[in-house]
């Protein structure tokens, strides 16, 4: 048995799924959980060394059939498969026949399609064959951000998403069609980094694959998806399908040569993505947004990982290159893992109070204690704090950036984006804060927020699943070193293992002493505070006597401050009416940030563009007789052209 | 030769204390606090021309230097804080760049001239020196003062920062200026302050504010 | 058998001294401003009176209440024990400490705001919402500061980036991380810790709901911080593994007298700051160490 059967046996699995989807969906459950671990199992074996390829003379589209699954694509369907087998779970009873009797049926079919196409990107090699799964991956993407088509805001989303994943998928023919056409009519993928005439294509597939990934200028489409979807698919859309970018970057700077900016380039969009990405998702009040923002910043963070990987690659393969590369396909995983796991639990909060602004609700602890914990955890996870497994890719990147910093190299001044990393990751802490915060604790602001009850054992079943992720990579790293560096390894050759550069298996140590300090300081504090009278008063709030749930911090009060700072960059749509005269009748006060990138830069210039086509426009208004006219100008026209040029 | 490595090191200590009053000038509101980072650097700016290197003891250096840290120090303040009495008001409240963003600005635009400064082809003897980038840093502070604030104070203030960085540029040329020239901008700078303190107090009085802002209307 | 005594001597020192700080800032206040003041030892009573009382939880707050100052208590205890102590070094050193420790000083901010939050009052609110917004420019400026640090030893690791001495630039630093300091720790001019008006308070509006054990594991917390903070500066500034163990150690006293008698003497000579003026003087802050910063790279040629 190979990993090919075991390959083989997957894809059969999730294609039983897609035929058991339209009626049976504990089948269909079965089905994917099923295809999902065999997946896995391909995945562990590829990782532990052993690549597996597979060619045939069947040819499909004028190119023979090619498979591969090395270690770096293992690395990555890993995440798929995890991600969905535990989102198909969460999906049964969030997005459940009983509730939503329509779109359910559709949604399990196009979650099984979705999962094999992202698997079948991952192992195609073959440019051709890649860009058409490519295709049918961002298809299918489409129909399951657009599952409840009857909210516009929806299919606005979705609308958005197809246009922006389509101005990436040009690009990536034209890269495709280049590739090819430069390695003589052949469209096989493989290994090509002494060909350094290819270096220019890099920037197609920066560019195709970034507006995937959602990197600053090219996330425009990903807040308001990610916003708009069921949160199975947020879940999935953020912790995975946004790596299938990361994962052509990867794929594609280990392959060909790259060219001297690149590296630069990438360290300053992912320093950029970093800082911008954590800062509008601080001003977000609808908490949906807030973690589709925080996914810009984790690309960022991924990005800059890269970007000095790449850099260390032209520098004699420096070994703080491959720490933060490894920092970079670590973050890849935890992010996977604390994201859905998020957007699971935002989920939950959605399933029930069927609102996504956080001042609506408030309190939540009370009513759903298993989401407000697991949220909480996955807070923790992606801030970055210790002892969970943020901290550790975080830890790893830093740790190259301050290797490079204090090598004795001229170019180790690029370590400046450790200030920036730093401070997008105490915006993290803040804007996490301020989402647990609002939305869990505190009075509940609303009534709906009162009577939530907590979400069903199908969808607490996988967010224990992820959160335990989040544990193990935290508590114990260093089991995950071996196949970190056989990743490192395969992306651009040489030996060296991530353990022997950094003190992970030390740092494992310290997190695990941490957790277990954690957990007796809080059994002590909590002995002594029970031993004595414990009484229950009302919040003390400075002797004011009637409280009101209104009356707590909200979530634009939370970030008033540093939304303040940055007003420039921000942008905010502003209201303000103030209270005029002895008897003030009406004031308002209203603030709105929306992407600043989208609506101050795509917006108008698409609405120029329009302008510039409307007036097109007017040349067809109806009336025959210039239809007939245009006729006559069109053959003159012609007719000129080849009188001129009648020579040749 | 260590007299000289002595006298640079000196040197750059005094242009980075004059560049980090750049910094103070471009962070504080209040304009007692500007008035005096201002003053504060044309005393210390006044210090170089004794430490450059001269052949003999030259007494008219001594003279200009004297001259320039009284002017800089004791005559202008004081005019400008007067003018500031009679115009009563402190602080610049309004700025068009905030204080944090011109902080930012002037910090990076520093570091900028200094890079810059570092790929410049200059003398030997100046390279070593932060002379250029003192003088380069000096005048983008008063560039910025001058266009980020409102107040015709904490204007005057920001083009007497750029003089003291058209100053700082001169001492490259010590040798070859002639004295007098100098000289000759220090009283031009005294007279020009002298007359814009009248004129604040005239502004004052007629439009009952000190925002340049509202000078515009002016314009025809 | 070793490490053991040496952690228990550490924890000691720790736990022990930490209190110390705050009283006898205390006492410089007073002592400027003319009176007796209070015993340079008031916090330990408090401490022991606080430990013992009772606790009056607010009706709308969880276990993450009493949860929120333990983390707090043990992520700063933690990055203390990763603190080299002059001479007697560290007891646990890795490459790339540094980063956990800052990263602990974030969790406990985390588990801080998360207790604050709990009670559902617009006051905490507002100190939560400040101590989190402030402290982003704080770590910013931390993290240049290691990074100055970093790029003038040549190393990633605590005890060898704090023992030689900062060299160039350590003016800027030290300024840098003083200032720093006292926005950390919520002294003046960031935060007033003798007022009691709530509208005004960063750090003491968060915990104004506390009460008993909570409240006690988190004043213990702060003083622990600011001796935190207190060695970071002292070992920043003084070429602690250039010197003899004996004359390493009376240093390290001196400088963390000094620093806390400075810390005094700002909070009797200035006022604080009005709260739009705080982001200026952490820019300060930061420009500060990125001024070092580049000396140092300068200087390192």
């Amino acid at each position: 048995m190979t990993q090919g059967e075991l390959l083989l046996f997957a894809s059969a699995v999730l294609f039983g799924s897609v035929v058991a989807g339209f009626r049976w969906p504990r089948a269909w459950l079965m089905f994917v959980v099923c295809g999902a671990i065999t997946a896995m199992a391909a995945a562990m074996w590829t990782l532990q060394g052993s690549s597996w390829e597979w060619q045939s003379t069947f040819m499909l589209g004028g190119q023979p059939l090619h498979f591969r699954l090395d270690s770096v694509s293992a690395w990555f369907l890993m995440l798929v498969a995890v991600m969905g087998g535990a989102g198909a779970i969460y999906s049964h009873e969030y997005w459940s026949d009983d509730h939503y009797p329509d779109s359910a049926p559709k949604g399990r079919v196009w979650w099984s399609l979705f999962l094999t196409c992202m698997g079948l990107v991952l192992t195609v090699s073959n440019g051709l064959h890649f860009l058409i799964t490519w295709e049918l991956f961002a298809v299918c993407g489409y129909f399951l951000i657009t599952l409840d088509r009857q909210r516009g805001e929806t299919r606005a989303a979705g609308w958005l998403y197809l246009a922006a994943s389509h101005a990436g998928t040009m690009c990536l023919f034209a890269f495709f069609a280049l590739l090819a056409s430069h390695n003589n009519g052949s469209w096989e993928l493989g290994p090509m980094r002494e060909r350094t005439g290819l270096a220019p294509l890099f920037w197609l597939a920066l560019f195709g694959f970034g507006v995937k990934a959602g990197f600053f200028p090219l996330h425009i489409w990903l807040p308001s998806a990610h916003a708009n979807a069921p949160s199975h698919v947020s879940a999935i859309m953020s912790g995975v399908a946004i790596k299938m970018g990361i994962y052509g970057i990867v794929r594609f700077s280990g392959w060909l040569p790259v060219p001297t900016a690149a590296p630069w380039v990438i360290m300053g969009l992912g320093t950029v993505s970093a800082l911008f990405g954590i800062a509008f998702a601080f001003v977000q009040n609808d908490f949906k947004r807030l973690l589709a923002y925080c996914s810009v910043e984790n690309i960022g963070i991924i990005m800059i990982g890269i970007g000095v990987a790449l850099l260390a690659a032209t520098h004699g393969d420096a070994a703080w290159g491959r720490l933060a590369l490894a920092g970079a396909l670590l973050h890849v995983w935890n992010h996977g893992a604390f994201k859905s796991l998020l957007f699971f639990c935002a989920g939950s909060v959605l399933h029930a109070t069927h609102t996504r602004e956080m001042s609506r609700l408030g309190g939540l602890l009370r009513t759903m204690p298993w989401t407000a914990g697991l949220f909480a955890l996955g807070s923790l996870a992606v801030a970055g704090l210790p002892p969970l497994n943020g901290f550790v890719s975080e830890w790893l990147i830093y740790l190259g950036l301050f290797d490079a910093a204090a090598g004795r190299e001229p170019i180790a001044w690029f370590s400046i984006p450790a200030i920036i990393l730093a401070m997008s990751g105490a915006i993290a802490v803040a804007s996490f804060a301020k989402a647990v915060a609002i939305t869990f604790l505190g009075r509940p602001r609303t009534s709906t927020a009162a009577h939530s009850v907590e979400c069903g054992i199908w969808m607490r079943g996988p967010m224990l699943a992820l959160a335990c992720i989040c544990l193990a990579i935290g508590l114990a790293p260093n089991l995950f070193c071996p196949i970190m560096s056989e990743v490192v390894a395969e992306w651009r050759p040489g030996q060296e293992d991530i353990q022997a550069l950094a003190p992970i298996a030390t740092l494992g140590a310290a997190q695990m002493t941490l957790a277990l300090l954690i957990l007796a300081a809080t059994a002590l504090l909590w002995r002594q505070t029970c031993r004595k009278d414990l009484r229950h008063g009302r919040t003390w709030d400075c002797g004011y006597a009637l409280p009101t749930a209104r009356m707590q911090y909200t979530s634009a009060s939370f970030s008033g401050i540093a939304a303040n700072w940055l007003r420039r960059l921000f942008l905010p749509e502003r209201k303000l009416r103030r209270p005029r005269s002895i008897f003030p009748t009406e004031a308002v006060y209203m603030e709105h940030f929306q992407d600043a990138v989208l609506e101050r830069l795509i917006s108008p210039a698409a609405a120029a563009v329009q302008q510039l086509y409307s007036a097109a426009r007017r040349l067809q208004h109806g009336r025959l007789q210039f239809y007939i006219l245009y006729v006559l100008a069109g053959v003159a026209g012609l007719g000129i052209l080849v009188m001129i040029g009648g020579g040749q | 030769m260590e007299r000289e490595g002595l006298v640079n090191e000196t040197l750059n200590l005094v242009i980075g204390l004059s560049m980090g009053l750049n910094l103070v000038a471009v962070g504080s509101s209040r304009l007692p606090m500007l008035i005096r980072a201002m003053s504060l650097q044309g005393v210390v700016l006044g210090v170089i021309p004794l430490l450059l290197e001269h052949a003999q003891f030259d007494w008219r250096v001594v003279g200009v230097a004297l001259a320039t840290m009284v002017v800089k120090g004791v005559v202008i303040p004081s005019l400008l804080r007067r003018a500031m009495r009679a115009a009563n008001i402190d602080r610049e409240i309004e700025p068009f760049i905030g204080f944090v963003p011109s902080l930012l600005l002037g910090a990076g635009g520093t570091i900028a001239v200094v890079a810059l400064a570092l790929n410049l082809p200059l003398l030997p003897e100046h390279a070593k020196t932060l002379l250029v980038p003192g003088s380069l840093a000096s005048m983008l502070t008063g560039f910025i003062l001058l266009i980020g604030r409102s107040k015709a104070i904490s204007q005057v203030c920001g083009y007497l920062i750029l003089e003291n960085g058209i100053y700082l540029f001169g001492m490259l040329l010590i040798q070859s200026t002639p004295l007098l020239v100098e000289s000759g901008i220090l009283l031009d700078v005294t007279v020009g302050v002298f007359v814009i303190g009248i004129i604040v107090d005239r502004i004052q009085r007629a439009f009952d504010s000190l925002d340049t802002r509202k000078l515009t209307a002016l314009r025809e | 058998m070793m490490i053991i005594a040496n952690l228990i001597l550490r924890l000691t020192f720790w736990l022990l001294l930490a209190p110390l700080l705050p009283g006898v800032i205390n006492k410089v206040k007073a002592w400027v401003a003319g009176r007796r003041g209070p015993p340079v030892l008031q916090l330990y009573y408090d401490l022991a009176k606080l430990w013992r009382k009772g606790v009056v939880m607010s009706d709308l707050a969880s276990p993450g209440f009493i949860i929120g100052p333990a983390v707090a208590w043990v992520a700063l205890l933690s990055s203390a024990l990763l603190m080299p102590l002059g001479p007697a070094g560290s007891v646990l050193s890795f490459r790339g400490d540094v980063l956990l420790l800052i990263y602990l000083l974030a969790l406990a901010r985390f588990s801080l705001a998360w207790a604050a939050m709990e009670t559902g009052s617009a006051f905490e609110g507002m100190g939560t919402a400040r101590e989190v917004s402030y402290a982003v420019l704080g770590e910013t400026a931390i993290i240049t500061a290691v990074l100055a640090l970093i790029v003038h030893s040549g190393s990633v690791s605590l005890i060898t980036i704090l023992s030689p001495a900062a060299g160039a630039g350590v003016a800027l630093l030290a300024a840098g991380l003083f200032i720093v300091l006292l926005a950390e720790n919520c002294r003046v001019p960031f935060d007033d810790p003798s007022t009691h008006l709530e509208l005004t308070m960063v750090h003491e509006v968060m915990i104004l709901d506390h009460s008993g054990p909570p409240l006690a594991v988190i004043l213990h917390g702060a003083s622990i911080k600011l001796l935190l903070f207190t060695m970071l500066l002292v070992q920043v500034v003084l070429p602690v593994g250039e010197m003899s163990p004996f004359i390493a150690t009376g240093a390290l006293a001196a400088g963390v007298v000094l620093v806390t008698v400075g810390v005094g003497l700002v909070e009797s000579l200035l006022a604080r700051l009005a709260f739009r003026r705080v982001p200026l003087l952490l820019t300060v802050a930061f420009l500060l160490c990125l001024f070092a910063l580049l000396v140092v790279w300068k200087g390192r040629g």
